[in-house]
């Protein structure tokens, strides 16, 4: 699919290797379907809080909070997500603290497989089909899902449940998080590269999972940080010829040459990238900015707009 | 040489951390590459190398142990080392076998642990478990390897203080008496439900069960119990890495990429090192876009470079506008990437390099002489 009814999904999960520009891409998209006139939440997951400080805001921490108009965030952290659910199972909140506050305890949810991936999941998706008043509590749920390896065992929990948990409660909610996640009618995972040899090369493994293992329904590429194509092969002779010059001409055409050359060093990877997958991509420009913040979040947005 | 190299002179393990893609694993190729080309035998241990780096190094194929990279591969890049350079990738579920198999009291043992869900989780995707394998694999190294230099590359962790802490995280866990006890009525074969409401801690367990399955508690319960005879092994050997790191032949390389999360993570970890005693032997700044105006006048705009482009003969407006639009994003880069380095430099005093970003990726072993020469 190209990314065109992308915000029209009642959930975008974004993920892709670490730094490539998820956190910008989840927070973009909140921005777009905002000006579209939609209720947007933006979900982290257990993450070094990054999407409301990009929009102006303060961190929001576990509980749901506006940001913007039309924006809210919230940073899902299992800890937090663990007691949500226990206390729904347990009831009684002395109990849970003897119990889950055990600091062994603890440690050990952790190492149980997938623990924390399913009651975040959970949580996320439960947000995703919530209803206020017999109306969906949000027109969108954007994901800023975590890096590749992590992203994959997050989206892989019902499907492994379904494998393991024969009935019960469990199971019956592996079930409709299932449905949900897998329906292209509803759900899209986006993906974000940089036009950089190893990001490319995670990016298409990432995608391949996706359609193989995991079978969701996969959404448009992002590739992010796209120097612009500024200069064609006879400007760059030109450029060569100048570059010896004194200030101000040799400076411009330095500048020149270097941006020339990262954009043809990018290009390569975008049609590698291109060719391994198989299909389009969404280029996102490379923004120069003193302070990454709301404004380049609104040119990233305004790049996507009219693709997506 | 410049001054990282310089303070690396004297010290026999060089461990490069920072966050995740901010040139971990090219920086300490390039520290490993210039010390074999003074003379020394040194190995580099390195975590998911670029596939084309790893080609370079000629590591295709190898695991968790180590290979001398060939003459040819200087040869090709017009290198002549006077010492050599091994490479190795460290492989983490290997390495917890292999310490598992070290310390086993028995085969049976060994491949209960081996097999057991609860292992399979700890050693592989639990949070620390990489850090932990790759303090493990440089005590080998350094104890049973007689180097001049042992470059330790590491995982791209999301919180600095995991490379620090998760041994003891984890041995916590496996050697907790508390969590022997809690899950100790899962020990053995029997019908769990029903053993555990026989014991005091039974709620606990019950409780749990009712999130996990009792599958999964008693796959815990096993694996403690295995762990065991082992754990004083494991803690004890935890404990000699953990004064390895404060010897003064070690030194931490703190690498940053110029943006502000990098560095901030990089002096945050400056600060626990130097908190807990672990020799600081510099920091990189990798990456950094080199300022092409360092002059008092204002960035030059279109119709100034209109005129110069004319005075050779050569007058383009439309090309003079794309210049000057180039020249000041790149400036802007420039001095954002030169605020952070000096925020770096402030932060964490002490030997400092700036590498510029090169052009083309690192990805063989003249781009690491070139990023060497930065160091
Ligand atoms: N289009 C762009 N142009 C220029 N810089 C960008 C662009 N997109 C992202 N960046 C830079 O990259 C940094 C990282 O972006 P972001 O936080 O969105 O990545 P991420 O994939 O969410 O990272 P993580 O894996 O750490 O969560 C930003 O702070 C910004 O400095
Ligand atoms: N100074 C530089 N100039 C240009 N490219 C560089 C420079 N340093 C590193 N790179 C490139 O940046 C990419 C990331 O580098 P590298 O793999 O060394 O980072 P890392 O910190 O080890 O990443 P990770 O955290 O994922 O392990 C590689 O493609 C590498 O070739
Ligand atoms: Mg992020
Ligand atoms: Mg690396």
């Amino acid at each position: 699919m190209s990314g065109s009814d992308l915000l029209d999904r009642r959930l975008v999960v974004v993920t892709g290797k670490g730094g490539v520009g998820k956190s910008t891409v989840s927070a973009a998209l909140a921005v777009l379907a905002a000006r579209r006139g939609k209720r947007v939440l933006v979900a982290e997951v257990d993450a070094r809080e990054r999407v409301a400080p990009m929009l102006g805001g303060r961190p929001t921490g576990p509980v749901v909070r506006p940001v913007l108009p039309g924006i809210s965030t919230v940073n899902v952290d299992p800890r937090h997500a663990l007691e949500e659910y226990a206390l729904l199972v347990v009831k009684v909140r002395a109990l849970y603290q003897a119990v889950f506050e055990n600091r062994v305890v603890r440690f050990f949810l952790r190492a149980v497989p997938s623990l924390a991936e399913t009651l975040m999941l959970g949580k996320i998706l439960h947000e995703a089909r919530s209803e206020d008043r017999g109306r969906p509590r949000w027109d969108l749920v954007v994901v800023d899902a975590p890096a590749t390896g992590h992203a994959l065992q997050l989206l892989g929990v019902p499907r492994a449940l379904l494998d393991t948990v024969p009935g019960g409660p469990l199971r019956r909610d592996a079930e409709w998080m299932q449905a949900l996640l897998s329906d292209p009618a509803r759900t899209s995972v986006a993906l974000v590269a940089l036009p950089e040899e190893m990001p490319v090369t995670e990016t298409a493994e990432l995608d391949a999972r996706l359609r193989d293992d995991l079978r969701l329904p996969r959404g448009p590429v992002f590739l992010n940080a796209m120097p612009e194509a500024r200069f064609t092969v006879s400007d760059i002779a030109r450029l060569r010829d100048l570059s010896g010059s004194p200030p101000p001409l040799g400076p411009a055409a330095r500048a020149g040459l270097l941006q020339a050359e990262q954009r043809e060093r990018a290009d390569e990877q975008a049609d590698r990238l291109r060719s391994l997958l198989g299909r389009p991509l969404l280029p996102l420009p490379l923004v120069a900015s003193d302070r990454w913040g709301r404004r380049s979040v609104e040119r990233i947005a305004d790049a996507m707009d009219g693709a997506i | 040489m410049g001054a990282l190299l310089r303070s690396l002179e004297g010290r026999r393990v060089a461990i490069v951390v920072g966050s995740g893609g901010v040139g971990k694993t090219s920086v300490s190729a390039a520290i490993a590459l210039s010390r074999a080309m003074e003379g020394g035998r040194v190995l580099v241990c390195t975590i998911d190398p670029a596939r084309r780096l790893a080609t370079a190094l000629g590591l295709d194929s190898l695991g968790n142990s180590e290979a001398l990279v060939p003459p040819e591969a200087f040869a090709r890049s017009g290198l002549a080392p006077r010492g050599q350079l091994h490479a190795m990738m460290l492989d983490v579920k290997r390495t917890w076998d292999d310490l598992v198999t070290r310390h086993a009291p028995d085969a049976a043992t060994r491949d209960r642990i081996l097999g057991n869900r609860i292992y399979q989780q700890v050693s592989g995707a639990l949070a620390g478990s990489q850090e932990y394998m790759a303090m493990e694999k440089l005590y080998e190294l350094s104890t049973e390897r007689d180097y001049d230099l042992i470059v330790l590359d590491t995982p791209p962790t999301a919180h600095a203080l995991d490379f620090l802490e998760a041994p003891d995280r984890i041995l916590d866990f496996v050697g907790n008496e508390t969590a022997r006890k809690l899950f100790a009525p899962a020990l053995g074969a029997g019908r769990f439900g029903a053993r555990i409401l026989q014991v005091g801690t039974g709620f606990v367990a019950k409780t749990l069960s009712r999130f996990t399955g009792s599958d999964v508690l008693s796959d815990v319960g096993d694996f403690l119990g295995q762990f065991q005879g082992m754990y004083d092994g494991f803690k004890e050997r935890a404990s000699a890495v953990r004064s390895l790191l404060t010897r003064p032949e070690v030194g931490f390389v703190l690498v940053a990429s110029p943006s502000a999360l990098s560095v901030d993570e990089a002096l945050f970890f400056h600060d626990h090192l130097r908190t807990a005693g672990m020799p600081v032997a510099g920091t990189v700044a990798n990456r950094v876009t080199r300022e092409l105006w360092p002059y008092p006048e204002p960035v030059p705009g279109g119709v100034q470079l209109a005129e110069a482009l004319g005075g050779s003969g050569q007058g383009d407006p439309e090309l003079a506008a794309r210049l000057a639009s180039t020249l000041a994003q790149h400036e802007t880069f420039a001095h954002a990437d030169a605020r952070e380095v000096e925020r770096l430099r402030r932060g964490a005093p002490g030997p400092h390099a700036a590498v510029p970003r090169l052009e083309g990726d690192v990805h063989d072993l003249s781009g690491l002489a070139a990023l060497a020469r930065h160091l």
